[in-house]
């Protein structure tokens, strides 16, 4: 008879209690299964969301060390909010270097978009002059200004920069204008209304989204508009950069680095990164305190079956020890039990998960729900079943282990 | 041991319970050679089951000295292996695993040993003919009679081939005709391997069939 035999024909021996305890885990491991599916689904769809299109990292006017100053460096041009400016050729130069999908001209600028003046109209005036910083401000006002962000960015480019558009349509004339998500909130603006911006009127045709306080807070134009309105043909203040399918975006940026080493510096733009990680880290925290929650009950279970289990055979285990079984043998026999009854409740909670999910997913109970199986959280769920298996185990193999054998022999 | 002959050593054995207010062994000296047949005899309470205990080292004493097939039973350690090789237990209630079959049952013994998987359905099978339940072998102990049972338990006593047998009250359970049958048995295992027996009984007939009969009373040999 093999070791494995007997641990398998002590768990049949009271096939309710098992079958009891099986159902008991393997919701448990259901549980945590399900929710991985749909936690895992949830990052898939978030992250390709947000990074299918954005730009991997973004060049701007700097050196690599991280010095240099604003001016003085061939190419640079007026400064729009302080930051120099990059010659649009580096644009084109940069779209040819080997690795680069797409690079993109970027051009910002904060403008003061409060309206004190006209409340009444929908559309907001301002004489805008540029102040020490190259901010289009509003001069003559003596509120508090708030900055708004404005940037120029092709239509056909705004995925690069993050920019969802949330509601209307992207701009497709120089008099037509999309607006932060905040912006509109504090500024009362909707698709259909007008703004403006350094004395020109545009019309409001989508609202977006980017994750970004400050570039929610903004609107967006088309790049060369807004040079016209600050005066920077031909400038950008930074240019995005998509990597190729394969090129590694940090090979790339170095590579940049290294042609414009005097002149250009990468950044990584984090910000949707960021949120998505954010938003991410809440569901996985979410979900990890169940799995907590869920292991400690499915733990309970499988310790209170087991001790049942061991007073039941208390006699049993005293004749063993008599015949010569060591300690660690009876301990080995109740935890390998415990771990093959969690097993068997992996194989039926991942049935159950799966099928679950399946059915939440077919009958859209939950709009959306498109379970993302990977083979690391059925191995996940099989490690938490024998993990559940050890835990619940351990304290009735210990007290079986450490019962004396005159006592066990003698209980009734 | 003193002597090389004696397969039991036992010197001022005590072992109290409550904290010493009950002396189940109050000064046990004894030795017992091997291959003898020794009877345990004395009411209940006297320390036949305790004693028994310890020669098999399920129970420590607390004081005096115990050797047993070359073991110092006073020493602090594990004798899980001195009990699987050396001694055989048999139990008034023979304390079969339910849901094993017989040869299973007799089998268990052996897991605790080197003997290859093959080896030990044998080496059981072997046993339990000789015993005439060869017929039974894949039968759960339920679907025995207490006789049967009680010859199972025998076999898994024997299938590590121990130096000595310990039987507590081996027929206590059963009518005196499956009574008489077992005891036949013990006796004539005791006979062809040479192993050392001691039962305990309180039927005065029984101890008659041993070599030598030994009283207790109150903890001490009377």
């Amino acid at each position: 008879m093999k070791f494995r035999s007997l641990l398998l024909k002590n768990i049949t021996r009271n096939k309710t209690r098992s079958s009891l305890a099986i159902l008991g885990i393997a919701i448990g491991v259901a549980t945590i299964l399900g929710l991985g599916l749909v936690t895992n689904d949830l990052a898939e769809s978030t992250q390709n969301a947000l990074t299918a299109d954005a730009a991997d990292f973004s060049v701007v006017y700097g050196t690599t060390g991280g010095g240099g100053g604003q001016g003085g460096a061939p190419g640079g041009g007026s400064s729009p909010g302080g930051q120099q400016l990059i010659n649009e050729t580096k644009v084109t130069e940069i779209q040819q270097i080997s690795g680069v999908s797409k690079a993109v001209g970027v051009l910002r600028t904060n403008v003061d978009l409060n309206d004190t003046s006209n409340s009444t109209s929908s559309t907001t005036s301002s004489s805008t002059t540029s102040d020490s910083d190259g901010n289009m401000g509003q001069g003559g006002q003596g509120a508090l200004q708030m900055m708004y962000s404005v940037i120029g960015i092709d239509s056909s480019d705004l995925s690069l920069d993050d920019i969802v558009i949330t509601n209307g349509t992207a701009f497709s004339s120089e008099n037509e204008v999309i607006i932060g998500e905040m912006a509109a909130g504090s500024l009362n603006k909707t698709i259909g209304d007008t703004i403006t911006i350094s004395n020109q009127t545009f019309t409001i045709v989508g609202i977006y989204e980017t994750g970004n306080f400050q570039d929610d807070s903004g609107v967006v134009m088309s790049l060369d508009k807004l040079q016209n309105l600050t005066g920077n043909t031909g400038m950008v203040s930074l240019i995005l950069v998509k990597a190729s399918n394969g090129t590694d975006a940090t090979s790339l940026a170095e590579t940049i680095e290294d042609t414009y080493s005097n002149e250009l510096t990468t950044s990584t733009s984090l910000s949707g990164m960021d949120r998505m990680n954010n938003g991410l880290e809440v569901i996985e925290s979410a979900s990890w305190a169940v799995t907590l929650l869920t292991l400690l009950i499915g733990s309970i279970v499988v310790v209170v079956t087991m001790v049942k289990s061991v007073v039941e055979r208390t006699r049993e285990i005293g004749v063993l020890k008599a015949v010569g079984w060591t300690s660690k043998r009876i301990l080995t026999m109740i935890i390998g039990e415990s771990v093959v009854l969690s097993l068997l409740a992996a194989i039926v909670g991942i049935v159950i998960g799966v099928g679950v999910v399946e059915i939440i997913s077919m009958a859209q109970i939950i709009p959306g729900i498109q379970p993302a199986f990977s083979p690391i959280l059925f191995l996940e769920a099989f490690l938490v079943a024998i993990l559940l298996g050890i835990i619940g185990g351990i304290y009735p193999a210990y007290r079986a282990s450490k019962l004396s054998p005159t006592e066990a022999l003698r209980y009734e | 041991m003193n002597n090389e002959s004696n397969i039991i050593e036992i010197k001022n054995l005590k072992k109290g319970y409550d904290h010493g207010q009950t002396m189940a062994l109050n000064g046990i000296n004894l030795e017992i050679k091997k291959g003898e047949f020794v009877s345990l005899m004395g009411p209940s309470g006297s320390g036949k089951s305790t004693l028994l205990n310890m020669i098999g080292a399920l129970d420590r004493a607390d004081e005096g000295s115990i050797h047993v097939a070359g073991y110092n039973l006073m020493e602090k350690e594990d004798f899980s292996q001195f009990r699987s090789k050396e001694i055989g237990f048999i139990f008034q209630f023979h304390n079969l695993i339910p849901n094993l079959t017989v040869s299973e049952n007799v089998q268990i013994p052996m897991l605790e040993t080197d003997v290859a998987d093959e080896e030990m359905v044998k080496r059981a099978n072997k046993i339990l003919e000789s015993l005439n339940m060869g017929h039974r072998i894949d039968h759960l102990p339920t679907k025995l009679s207490g006789g049967e049972r009680q010859r199972v338990a025998i076999g898994r006593a024997l299938v590590n081939h121990p130096s000595i047998i310990l039987a507590d009250e081996p027929t206590g359970s059963l009518d005196s005709k499956t009574g008489d049958i077992i005891l036949k048995i013990l006796r004539e295992i005791h006979q062809k391997e040479n192993v050392t027996l001691i039962l305990v009984t309180h039927e005065p007939y029984v101890a008659e069939m041993a070599d030598r009969k030994i009283n207790l009373m109150d903890g001490k040999i009377s």
